[in-house]
């Protein structure tokens, strides 16, 4: 067999980081630069003062010292990891379902699920506040079937960003999680119960351990766009506290206060970047191990 | 840097009336569908480009740019008409870019309100103003709250019955808690235009404001749970979560004529001193090659029937005296018609007005 002749694999080489190039340079132009110009800016003093160079922590102790601000982020941080755990505690069993169920019903329970990965986040909140809204469906029902007058609607409160994002992300959630589990194959669970596994303990000890990884994905991703999230904390959420995205805009655009939003900008980006640093650590482990 | 658009010659034998426009679409679709239309039947001679700008840039105030620009070099600027409230940009009266509009030359003049009248060279033709919303349902007209403290009273005692929108999300709770400034800086609106960056002192007085507008916190919908918009406010009072909103008034004859709110609902005026609202303002290039055409325009857009027009199809204000119009419109429309409208300099004392009312009002830190 003839070895391939050098200037062909120097060609290979060639067209595979030209293939590359487009996207990274993508990358670089318009979000690694402009984040790191962002963070920069966040840590130099004020140009406009006359000072011309020097660095400075004002910014940054200036948020924390704000008590606003502070309950902002930490009402975010709340908002998020109970919204992640209800994610799963929603996603979870049902994708297990999925999994095992082999009824003409799972089928159609599958395509349910997935059916609000095609509606936009913005008609999900109209009508949300259309259904769980005062006077809105639930509430009528409750009134007028139950004669129940105590319906407390989520609308305006923390609970409705709550319910909004997590419907919002069954979706995705579902999708990774049961092709998570379609690679744990049959065999291995039939194995396991040919030697007297109960159900529960095949969970416990086959199905979680090689679920970790599609677990871990799923929970650095949906924290990730859940901190993130501006459309349903806007229209659902109340004035105050507000979720970090709806605090971003309203300080640069309605305060007028462009680098107090920057800095707002860099903390909810360090902290999403320490959540994409166990996702990124979590992917290329396993593509490591594949090798 | 947005490129701004170049104008079609017009077709043979007929002159271009260009008007430009910062507006929504319900504006939008009234000139393409019924004036244009209308006025190109009438006048024969013109052909009307509505050029609307909205949401780009500055809105017409760009434009205006290009127009100084224009004047500076002997260029045609291409504009018969411009929507622009020349108090925003001074400097452009001083160096004569504007046609001084009045009875002289826009024969109709002389019907308007003259508190609609900001500047010689504007022609008010349109306008809004925020007022309260109120189900006559519920509310027994002789209970309406006239005046700003009564107001205030009535929302204590009537705990969860009012609300107003979040002052940065929607004109209608902006000038409601502009109102609430208002009311506590001596009612004098004009102070607040002294000087271009807001005045520190005068800021420090929005605390008083605050505090107002802090007393009716836990009395308003949901213990202040603020919508976060102007129609998200009217939704509110059109399922009868609350009785009373503050809203536009040309959204709430919107919202009756579409059958969203019921027709139980009437509007209400503080007699005291109005919420802002505003007028829509026509301005004229005085290097204009259309002059003709374009007072021409101006001036049948003041004619009755037009303005009748702005109250049924539009829900807005006309901008000719009440005694112009029939009898039954004066009438439906009597308990809102102010006879001033208080305006507000925005900028950056929007910045103040949102960035206070966030911090000291909605805030669930105690203070």
């Amino acid at each position: 067999m003839l070895a391939p002749r050098p200037s062909s694999q120097w060609r290979t080489w060639l067209a595979g980081y030209a293939l590359i190039a487009p996207p990274l340079a993508l990358l670089a132009l318009l979000i690694f630069f402009p984040a790191g110009q962002a963070i920069v800016r966040t840590v130099m003093l004020d140009q406009d003062a006359g000072i011309t160079s020097g660095l400075t922590l004002d910014r940054y102790l200036n948020f924390f010292n704000d008590p606003i601000a502070r309950s902002n982020l930490s009402f975010t941080i709340t908002v998020t990891l109970i919204t992640v755990f209800f994610q799963f505690a929603v996603c979870f069993p049902l994708a297990l379902y999925l999994r095992f169920s082999t009824s003409r019903i799972a089928g159609a329970v599958q395509v349910l699920a997935l059916f609000p990965l095609f509606v936009p986040g913005v008609i999900l909140a109209f009508a949300l506040i259309r259904y769980l809204g005062p006077r809105g469906t639930v509430d009528t029902f409750l009134r007028v079937v139950l004669n129940y007058e105590g319906f407390v609607t989520p609308y305006l409160r923390p609970s409705g960003i709550v319910f909004a994002l997590t419907r919002d992300h069954i979706p995705f959630t579902i999708l990774v999680l049961t092709a998570g589990l379609r690679q744990v194959e049959d065999s291995v669970i039939e194995a396991a119960r040919d030697v007297g596994a109960t159900s529960l303990r095949a969970f416990v000890q086959i199905i979680m351990p090689l679920m970790q990884r599609p677990l871990l994905i799923v929970f650095c991703l949906n924290i990730i766009g859940t901190f993130g999230a501006f459309t349903i904390p806007y229209l659902l959420g109340p004035a105050a506290p507000q979720m970090m995205g709806v605090y971003m805009q309203q300080t640069f655009s309605e305060y007028l206060d462009r680098s107090g939003a920057e800095t707002q900008a860099v903390i909810s980006f360090v902290l999403c970047a320490l959540v994409g640093a166990l996702y990124v650590r979590t992917v290329t482990r396993r593509r490591g191990e594949r090798a | 840097m947005k490129v701004l658009p170049t104008i079609a010659p017009p077709p043979s034998g007929k002159t271009n009336i260009n008007i430009y426009l910062d507006a929504d679409t319900n504006i939008t679709d009234w000139y393409s569908n019924i004036l244009i239309p209308a006025f190109e039947k009438e006048f024969t001679v013109y052909k009307v480009n509505l050029i609307n700008v909205k949401g780009v840039g500055n809105g017409t105030g760009t434009f205006v740019d290009r127009l100084v620009a224009a004047k500076q070099t002997g260029a045609d600027g291409q504009a018969e008409i411009v929507e622009f409230d020349v108090r925003g940009r001074p400097e452009t009266v001083k160096d004569g870019l504007w046609l001084k509009l009045d009875a002289s030359n826009v024969p109709n003049a002389k019907g308007v309100l003259p508190a609609a009248v900001v500047s010689e060279y504007n022609m008010p033709y349109r306008g809004s103003q925020v007022l309260l919303a109120y189900d006559s349902a519920k509310i027994k007209e002789s209970d309406v709250p006239r005046t700003f403290p009564a107001l205030l009273e009535w929302v204590k005692k009537n705990p969860g019955q009012f609300t107003y929108g979040r002052p940065d999300k929607g004109g209608s709770g902006g000038n409601f808690v502009i109102r609430a400034i208002h009311e506590v800086t001596g009612k004098d609106p004009q102070k607040f235009y002294a000087s271009v960056d807001p005045d520190p002192a005068l800021v420090k007085d929005l605390d008083k404001a605050w505090e107002l507008l802090r007393s009716i916190h836990e009395s308003t919908y949901d213990k202040g749970s603020y919508p976060a918009g102007n129609q998200p406010a009217l939704l509110l009072l059109a399922n009868g979560s609350v009785n009373m909103v503050s809203a536009w008034s040309d959204q709430v004859l919107i919202n009756i004529d579409k059958g969203v709110l019921p027709p139980t609902i009437k509007m209400a005026q503080f007699t005291d001193l109005p919420m802002s609202g505003g007028y829509a303002q026509y301005a004229v290039p005085a290097g204009t090659k259309n002059k003709e055409g374009a007072l021409a325009w101006v001036n049948w857009m003041l004619k009755q029937d037009r303005q009748v027009d702005v109250i049924k199809s539009l829900g807005g204000f006309p901008a000719l005296k009440w005694d112009q119009f029939p009898k039954e419109l004066q009438t439906q429309f009597n308990s809102v018609v102010a006879d001033t409208i208080p305006t507000w300099p925005g900028g950056k004392w929007d910045a103040e007005r949102n960035k206070g009312w966030y911090e000291k009002v909605a805030t669930n830190i105690k203070q």
